[in-house]
């Protein structure tokens, strides 16, 4: 029965583990999006440089759960956001409106959809 | 879990002959776990929690399952399936064999390994859930034990290996009641100098010796 107990505490374990880690990853993803989004439109009102600078914390934030990203999630996706990153500071600084609201609602995106593959639903199961 | 549901339903439908020795959960247990550790193992892109986590669960699933197998029989005869009697009083059960995807030739071979050329001469033959038959002659078929002639034998007991390919193995010279002098005096009436001439040296607690001398050429 000892055997039992603790196969079945390791499971418990791990589920609330992957529970915890569904949850952080929506947070972090929609506190990232929301101000990226903000971001966004700051620089439709014309405010590039309000822009940058939330598009820039943004970044660092991201930056600052590398070693939580690079443990949990696969590396092709969120070296892929880190390029996207990239790419939306360059349009931030050209102050290009038509690339940066497509580079920024691109990257919006990919960010949705890395918290979207961590949480336990039967559509991500199957 | 779902994939491993699944493939032992698979590994149960294809009967026990496929299975070999293990155990049809065991058998999925170890194709899944190689799959899933070589995944992260070739690929840096791939965190190792993404291998590690499913193992874990793989093991505390089997865990469990070998827990429940052990409290219920029926869940056992569900995860493991039941023993088969393919050959009863020298008859081959058809019905058995097409169920278990035996063939023929198959249970005469198994049959043979045993050292039984005619089912004839079975009383029962068992097909295991581990995939091994068991086969159980006729009584007039069974060699005589010593009891049965009332023979009195003498018991030999475990032969342990004191020296192997040169080496002696002092642990095992101890737990037979030895010393190290014992084992040169032995060695001398052989006429060997020391262990290092000896490739394999049993020695059981009656005290009979097995010696087999190194082939110094090699």
């Amino acid at each position: 029965m000892k055997r039992l107990w603790i196969a079945a505490a390791l499971m418990a374990a791990m589920l609330a583990g992957s529970l915890a880690n569904a949850w952080y990853a929506q947070t972090l993803c929609d506190g990232l999006n929301r101000d990226l989004e903000l971001a966004q439109t700051s620089a439709q009102a014309g405010k590039w440089d309000r822009a940058e600078e939330l598009t820039r914390e943004v970044y660092n934030t991201w930056q600052d759960h590398h070693f939580y990203l690079h443990t949990v999630m696969r590396h092709s996706d969120t070296d892929s956001i880190l390029r996207s990153f990239r790419s939306v500071l360059q349009y931030l600084k050209l102050e290009e409106m038509d690339q940066y609201a497509a580079a920024n609602a691109d990257l919006m995106a990919q960010i949705e959809l890395l918290a979207e593959m961590e949480q336990a639903s039967v559509v991500n199961v199957l | 879990m779902i994939l491993y549901i699944l493939i032992i339903a698979g590994i149960r439908l294809m009967g026990k002959r496929q299975v070999g020795e293990l155990e049809p959960s065991e058998l999925v247990l170890s194709l899944i776990i190689a799959d899933l550790a070589s995944v992260p193992m070739q690929d840096y892109g791939i965190p190792l929690l993404t291998g590690v986590i499913p193992i874990l669960t793989l093991l505390s699933v089997t865990m469990i399952l070998s827990v429940l197998t052990t409290k219920s029989v029926r869940f056992r005869a569900v995860l493991c399936g039941r023993p088969s009697i393919v050959i009863r009083d020298g008859l081959v059960d058809q019905k058995e064999m097409s169920r278990n995807r035996l063939t023929v030739d198959e249970l005469l071979e198994e049959l043979r390994c045993k050292g039984y050329t005619d089912p004839a001469m079975v009383k029962y033959a068992i097909l295991e859930t581990n995939g091994q038959l068991s086969v159980l002659p006729y009584a007039n078929q069974k060699p005589p034990t010593a009891r049965q002639l009332k023979v009195s034998v003498e018991e030999a007991g475990l032969p342990l290996v004191v020296v192997s390919d040169g080496r002696l193995l002092e642990r095992n010279l101890t737990a037979l009641g030895y010393d190290r002098r014992w084992l040169d005096k032995r060695l001398e009436e052989r006429g060997c100098a020391g262990p290092e001439e000896v490739f394999l040296l049993l020695v059981d607690e009656s005290g009979a010796i097995y010696l087999a001398r190194k082939d110094m050429s090699i």
